[in-house]
């Protein structure tokens, strides 16, 4: 009796919490909206970020799919009377470069354009039309022998404003064109073939590709087996003191470092202490491996370190020495995770752009490089360059470039998402 | 011969030198069979590298020290001659005559443009194949010299796994000091050039000083430009303000949504459109940021009123860098608070928490080292980025606080400085060295700051 009656005082000191109560459910609600908010919130965050990404996408494919495609001005030349006779045979067969570089294509072509055109058709187009036209006649030399109608390369402002934006005058000329079925675009081969030029119609990313490669040729070479092997150090032999901390903190101290300090570290070496050739792709390549191999170096530890002792007491139990533990048993079990990290290095000495700006590869290259020690470009450095073009005809071919640059990017962040997938194994 | 035939010729000998040590190992293994002395150590292919790397590594290195010495011997052999008693006086047209020669002589040159140069053609021709045929001579002798002291040595009881083993631990040992070098070499390389620059220019007037237009003579006691304050505002009003204004909350929310909000399978998705994000160099983002994030934000600001707004205002590159930013963050928040223990957050939420409330009051102050730390780290990549600012931001060191307004940066500086016409001894040169110097000490600082954050926090739950 008395045990409910102090139970019912209990219950009237300690109200129980009324849910129903009007103030109670504002309070939950209010907290739920709170939570639904604070949920929104986040999305906002993520979505903020893949909209800026979908924004920087379409932009650059936006501008950049107009600088693969070139405008061509159809030019009928009626060739015996401009080259003096000149016959098929004589340009055929092995001197025939020689030949037609003897001939004044240039004048040919401002001959044929002012007949077809008249005085506004000096400007139609590229000086890069004569050597589009040499390499026309090698292709077809019976051409020369009667008249013909031959597709070439259209100036840079006559590109621009047939693609969609450009000045009164040459919109009237174009439509002109247009009106004869005389201007039409096809898929810029040159682009992928030439090299950097003045004139935005004949550039090429060519040259710039071949430099890359040769550097990230160097910068591989150079970073993966240091990187590797000090990765087997520090996670396998190396023994705890001071003297590894050390080396612990200066790896994950570089693999923070700014990229253009390593640029200042290349240009006082590489070219002032030891005299390697300025803006080439072994002082490049040099310079992105030590800015490499650190990233190499940690992702090699991770792979190392998640291969299990199990194995390696195993190889030891059976009498292998501890180097070959290390070279016969952990490091082949290791690699797909080592080179996966690999990849993503190489991927971002790729983008790289300011240590190369700081060894001198900014200067106007126009043939590609034979060599590593050759001076060259490289991809980003050039879509550097053209960005600062004033010539509006460089915008298209920048982020032309840029989606090369992207493509290349993706292939190589998707070939290590593939070993990872593919090889990675799981303990 | 030149230096990568006989680079190659040491190789192929060193080959032939493998498969000989290993052949008679392989007699010692035959000659064993059966017997109870006599057992053999290590397994042939040891006793083949023992050879090889014994015949191999000493001419390795001679090569490589004659290429750095032979240089001096044929210039000094070239000079004894009566002929070198006509070059001018002068150093700078004497050094010109002889590395024209010199160039010539190996075929790198065609045509003289020195009157003087030809004569010394020959005999750059003849020293050069002296001294090539002496290092040739020399390269051999040391390699058989190596090889024989190692096939004498060849013998059943030879430890030869031991010897190669410990030569294979050297070298991951200098593979592994590299780093270290690196990080001295940075240090070595910025703070010689930095006191050179010291020397012409007072410390106290770069690190004080509030106007930087940097010119090429120096007077003494004057300004001279080099006051590097507006630089080091314009890089934290880049980096570490406008930056991380923009990255904090969204890679921290975007962390949040994706470790306590997101499905596994809207996960999948969303973290590699992050990735992607990191992944996009930065020359593309300043490319972007110049050619449409700068011009709309320009005519954003004209419309609100700010008239003299720049094209390569502050506020682009601020933004876009924090965009840059935004993965790095939401990658560290996300390793953070998946650190902390799943008892305290199911203890939150068991309390009747809701899931926000869980976040706010529990994880994130559990987590609040790590992020930090990520925050650190954020800046300290902020700070050091060079193309978006370069691309995006001005040359112009202006000490502003406002947003519109052109501005620079330590990067920026650095690259304006050490592009085009290089002169290495000027003080613009040396400028961006301290510049430099700056930047690393700033980072590192920062880096380790971070770093020791991360690792104390880590150590707390483990």
């Amino acid at each position: 009796m008395t045990d409910s009656v102090n139970q019912t005082m209990a219950a009237t000191e300690r109200k129980p919490t009324n849910w129903a109560d009007p103030a109670m459910r504002k309070r939950i609600a209010k907290r739920y909206t709170a939570e639904k908010r604070f949920k929104a919130t986040g999305l906002f965050a993520i979505s903020l970020s893949i909209i800026f990404l979908a924004f920087l996408l379409f932009t650059m494919i936006g501008n950049g799919l107009n600088g693969f495609r070139q405008s061509e001005i159809a030019l009928e030349i009626d060739f015996p009377a401009v080259t003096a006779g000149a016959s098929a045979a004589s340009i055929s067969g092995a001197n025939a470069d020689s030949q037609l570089r003897s001939m004044d294509l240039p004048g040919v072509i401002d001959l044929a354009l002012s007949e077809n055109y008249g005085e506004a058709g000096a400007e139609y187009l590229t000086a890069n039309a004569a050597t589009k036209l040499r390499s026309t006649l090698i292709n077809d030399p019976l051409m020369i022998e009667g008249k013909a109608k031959i597709w070439l390369p259209a100036a840079s402002e006559i590109d621009i404003a047939y693609k969609g934006k450009g000045e009164e005058e040459i919109e009237k000329a174009i439509t002109q064109l247009k009106a004869k079925d005389q201007i039409r675009t096809s898929f810029n081969f040159d682009f992928l073939t030439n090299s950097d030029a003045t004139d935005p119609a004949d550039v090429g990313i060519w040259g710039a590709l071949k430099g890359s490669l040769f550097t990230l040729i160097i910068t591989l070479s150079m970073a993966f087996p240091v990187g590797v092997l000090a990765a087997l150090y520090l996670e396998e032999y190396a023994p705890k003191n001071r003297f590894t901390d050390l080396i612990e903190v200066s790896i994950n101290n570089l693999a923070a470092v700014p990229s253009i300090i390593f640029g200042l570290l290349g240009l006082v070496v590489f070219l002032t202490w030891f005299n390697l050739p300025r803006s080439s792709a072994l002082v490049g390549g040099l310079t992105l491996a030590l800015m490499t191999m650190p990233v190499i170096v940690i992702a090699g530890r991770n792979a190392i370190k998640s291969v299990p002792p199990s194995i390696r007491e195993a190889a030891l139990g059976i009498g292998a020495s501890p180097i070959q533990v290390v070279f016969h048993h952990v490091l082949p079990l290791a690699l797909p995770g080592i080179l996966t990290g690999t990849i993503i290095g190489m991927a971002r000495a790729l983008g790289e752009t300011a240590p190369l700006l700081m060894i001198g590869m900014v200067a106007f290259i126009s043939a590609p490089p034979q060599g590593f020690t050759d001076a060259t470009t490289a991809l980003p450095v050039q879509i550097f360059l053209w960005s600062d073009e004033v010539n509006r005809g460089f915008v298209e071919k920048t982020s032309a470039a840029i989606i090369i640059l992207l493509i290349f990017l993706l292939g190589m962040n998707a070939l290590a998402i593939y070993l990872r997938n593919r090889f990675e194994t799981r303990w | 011969m030149n230096g990568t035939a006989l680079l190659f010729l040491i190789l192929g000998l060193g080959l032939i030198a493998w498969i000989m040590g290993r052949a008679k190992a392989a007699i010692f293994v035959r000659e064993s069979v059966g017997k109870t002395r006599g057992y053999v150590n290590s397994l042939p292919g040891y006793h083949g590298w023992y050879l090889a790397l014994w015949a191999v590594i000493p001419p390795l290195f001679f090569l490589a020290l004659w290429n750095t010495i032979s240089p001096a011997l044929i210039t000094n052999m070239v000079l004894a001659s009566p002929l070198a008693s006509e070059l001018p006086q002068d150093g700078f047209a004497r050094a010109a005559i002889l590395s024209e020669a010199r160039a010539i002589a190996q075929g790198f040159q065609e045509t003289a443009f020195q009157a003087k140069s030809p004569g010394f053609v020959s005999l750059y021709k003849e020293a050069i194949s002296f001294y090539g045929w002496i290092g040739v001579l020399l390269t051999l002798v040391l390699f058989f010299a190596g090889a024989l002291y190692a096939y004498t040595r060849l013998k059943p009881d030879l430890r030869a796994r031991n010897k190669v083993e410990k030569l294979v631990m050297v070298v991951l040992l200098i593979a592994s000091l590299i780093a270290t070098v690196t990080t001295i070499g940075i240090f070595a390389s910025l703070i010689f050039e930095a006191i050179r620059f010291f020397q012409m220019v007072s410390p106290i007037e770069f690190l004080f000083g509030t106007s930087w237009s940097p010119r090429s003579n120096i007077s003494e006691g004057y300004n001279n430009g080099y006051g590097a304050i507006p630089l080091f505002w314009g890089t934290v009003f880049v980096g570490a303000i406008i930056a991380m204004i923009v990255a904090i909350p969204l890679g921290l929310m975007s962390a949040v949504f994706l470790t306590q909000y997101a499905s596994p399978k809207w996960r999948s998705w969303l973290k590699p459109v992050l990735e992607i994000l990191a992944g996009v160099p930065t020359v593309v983002y300043g490319y972007f940021a110049a050619l449409t994030i700068a011009p709309a934000v320009r005519d954003f600001a004209v419309m609100i009123g700010f008239s003299n707004a720049a094209s390569d205002n502050a506020l682009a590159a601020g933004v876009v860098m924090g965009v840059m930013i935004i993965p790095l963050i939401s990658s560290m928040a996300d390793d953070s608070i998946a650190a902390v223990p799943s008892a305290m957050r199911d203890g939150s939420l068991a309390m009747g928490a809701t899931k926000s409330e869980t976040i706010k009051k529990v994880l994130l102050p559990a987590a609040l080292p790590g992020v930090v730390g990520g925050i650190l780290l954020a800046v300290s990549r902020a700070i050091g980025e060079t193309m978006i600012v370069v691309m995006a931001a001005g040359y112009t060191a202006n000490l502003t606080a406002n947003p519109f307004d052109s501005i620079s940066t330590i990067t920026v500086q650095i690259k304006a400085l050490l592009t085009g016409d290089i002169d290495f001894n000027g003080p613009q040169v040396l400028a961006a060295f301290a510049l430099g110097l700056t930047l690393f000490i700033i980072t590192f600082l920062l880096n380790l700051m971070a770093l020791r954050i991360v690792k104390k926090y880590r150590e707390a739950y483990d």
